[in-house]
């Protein structure tokens, strides 16, 4: 569904992505995992086009969408969160899910904010993600989990094909983490395909369908959570023998 | 240490429930502008029995930096972007009108909304190019923009270079003379109220609020960004255009030292701040505070620089009490009375 191919991202001397290419299928759960620096995150906004890849394409339901305005990219199903939760201050919650839903040219521009439809459907969401009752709070007085959570309602409200998650699981205490792998979970049992980003190895290896390691800009290895777990090429990247030889 | 019973928690519940509904509560309070639009429309009665026409002057006054303090709002009070370059739009609006009028002489009145168009559709080129920065570069740029279009009117022969052009006065007697422009003012005002309403409880809104927060969480939520920015640096100069269509009629004469100079802009800005940037009734209330301090120090200190400290003053006082604004402070203490809860 999603295919990156030859994707290159270099700030100067440093090539951050260096020629990665993998794909994520239609419905599955990919992680995208490596150490750190290893360049998942400047990948994700290379795909998502927060940053403006050097080289490469990236394809999603046979259309090249790294040409697009990011905004464009949403339209097209493809949404994304931020690994620092990028909140909306002075924007209650409610708001800030609804500045998600989407937008179909300017005739709309001109719609009440909030229409009652789109203020059910982000009850909704911000309900089966348990924090309804903060609907009507600024979004900046919410914990940290719980931004992780309202970006995962704005992110829903678009009805995105697939989503971007940069690391979900950073920084949240294990009681909301099983309930946010419960949700990711629930979702692409409902078709939803994910592609996430994550240190979390218990959490990649009990949720995702699908690993691609990523080191030094590259993707070393690729396929299920058992057979990357004991490729040596993905071993020798996290226990620092990869740096050595590029020293 | 205290127990929490069910009960305290229902009542805390109530408590907050309530406040949100005070703070949505909006129809309490519509006759509130409506009276004040009915006193102003009325005014001029006054007249009749004396002559008020320094007071007719201060509202019209009032009323023409409320048009543009709220055109001025929607780009920096929603969208975040603080220009200091819409006098340029004043003058813009101002120069449209006021050849057309000598020239054709068509009333300005019945050109501002065509002035203001002009100015809006040079605001949108300007933005295409001006708001590929933000933060101090957008306003650095804004800054230049005044610059060049002073240098540009102040020699262009056409419309009279820094001599500026006379515009013929109307032929009413001296204590009517002034109501045209004051009904257009305050028709205007109301109408750059009630448009700035409008926009902020639309998609459009939300969008430029969300902008001000932080453009690549938009950008990502799927707006289109750009086109946000420019529709609202467009508008907001269409409003300034507006009120410069009228101004120099009322004048009678543009010249480029009444519309360029940087005070016309900073005032804008400084009555949005001061009243509440991205609120509906802070650039009115900003406005009038603004006007009245200038008037009441001019008149008790004479019109020397001293009157302006003092204002500078009352400014650093309100700021460090009210550092969101008079209406935004009290709106995020929930204490903002409801007949200034316009949003």
């Amino acid at each position: 569904m999603l295919d990156i191919r030859n994707l290159c991202k270099h700030f100067g001397g440093i090539k951050a992505v260096d020629e990665c290419s993998f794909g994520v299928e239609r419905g599955s759960i990919t992680a995208l995992i490596g150490p750190n620096g290893a360049g998942k995150t400047t990948a994700f906004n290379c795909i998502s086009r927060t940053m403006t890849p050097t080289r490469g394409e990236v394809w999603l339901d046979g259309e090249r969408i790294d040409e697009l305005r990011p905004h464009k990219i949403t339209a097209r199903g493809l949404s994304r969160t931020f690994q620092i939760s990028r909140n909306l201050a002075d924007m209650t919650v409610l708001e800030n899910v609804i500045c998600q839903s989407r937008i179909n040219g300017w005739r709309d521009f001109f719609k009440p904010a909030m229409s009652p439809e789109e203020i059910e459907k982000a009850m909704g969401l911000l309900d089966f993600l348990g924090i309804a009752r903060l609907a009507h709070e600024d979004g900046a007085n919410l914990s940290y989990g719980q931004k992780k959570l309202m970006d995962l309602a704005a992110l829903l409200m678009s009805d995105p094909k697939i989503i971007l998650l940069d690391e979900p699981a950073g920084g949240v205490n294990p009681t909301l983490l099983e309930e946010i792998i419960g949700h990711i979970r629930e979702l692409n049992r409902n078709g939803l395909t994910v592609l996430i980003v994550e240190h979390n190895m218990d959490l990649i290896m009990r949720l995702s369908h699908r690993v691609v390691v990523m080191a030094q800009g590259s993707v070393i290895a690729s396929g299920t959570p058992d057979e990357v777990r004991n490729d040596p090429a993905v071993l020798e990247a996290y226990l620092g023998g990869a740096q050595e030889a590029a020293a | 240490m205290p127990t929490i019973d069910a009960e305290d928690i229902l009542e805390q519940r109530r408590a907050y429930n309530e406040t949100l509904a005070q703070a949505a509560d909006k129809t309490r309070a519509a006759w509130f502008p409506i009276a004040i639009m009915a006193a102003l429309l009325s005014l001029p009665a006054l007249q009749f029995v004396g002559n008020y026409n320094y007071l007719i002057h201060l509202v019209l006054f009032t009323a023409s930096y409320v048009v543009m303090a709220s055109g001025w709002n929607v780009l920096g009070g929603f969208a975040g972007y603080i220009s200091l370059g819409h006098n340029v739009f004043f003058a813009v609006g101002g120069y449209f009108a006021g050849m057309a009028f000598a020239r054709f002489e068509i009333s300005t009145i019945i050109l501002a909304p065509v002035a203001g168009l002009v100015a809006g559709a040079l605001g949108y080129l300007i933005g295409l190019i001006t708001l590929r920065v933000r933060g101090p570069s957008f306003i650095i740029s804004s800054l230049a923009l005044v610059m060049i279009f002073r240098i540009f009117f102040e020699n262009w022969e056409f419309v009279g270079g820094a001599a500026g052009v006379a515009l013929k006065a109307n032929s009413l007697p001296v204590e009517w003379a002034k109501l045209p422009y004051y009904y257009a003012f305050i028709v205007m005002a109301a109408f750059a109220v009630w448009a700035s309403y409008r926009i902020k409880h639309s998609k459009f809104g939300l969008g430029l609020r969300a902008i001000s927060k932080d453009e690549i969480k938009s950008e990502s939520a799927g707006i289109d960004t750009r086109f946000y920015k420019v529709m609202a640096f467009a508008i907001s100069a269409f409003f300034v255009g507006m009120a410069g269509a009228v101004w120099g009629e009322y004048l009678t004469y543009i010249r480029p030292n009444i519309f360029l100079i940087i005070l016309v802009s900073v005032n804008m800005v400084l009555m949005c701040i001061l009243g509440g940037k991205g609120t509906i009734a802070g650039p009115v209330i900003g406005a009038v505070l603004i006007v009245a301090f200038n008037e009441f120090f001019v008149a008790t200190l004479g019109a020397s620089e001293i009157n302006i400290l003092a204002t500078g003053l009352i400014m650093m006082l309100c700021l460090m009490f009210f550092p969101l604004g008079i209406v935004g402070t009290l709106a995020r203490h929930r204490k903002l009375p409801r007949i200034l809860n316009w949003d």
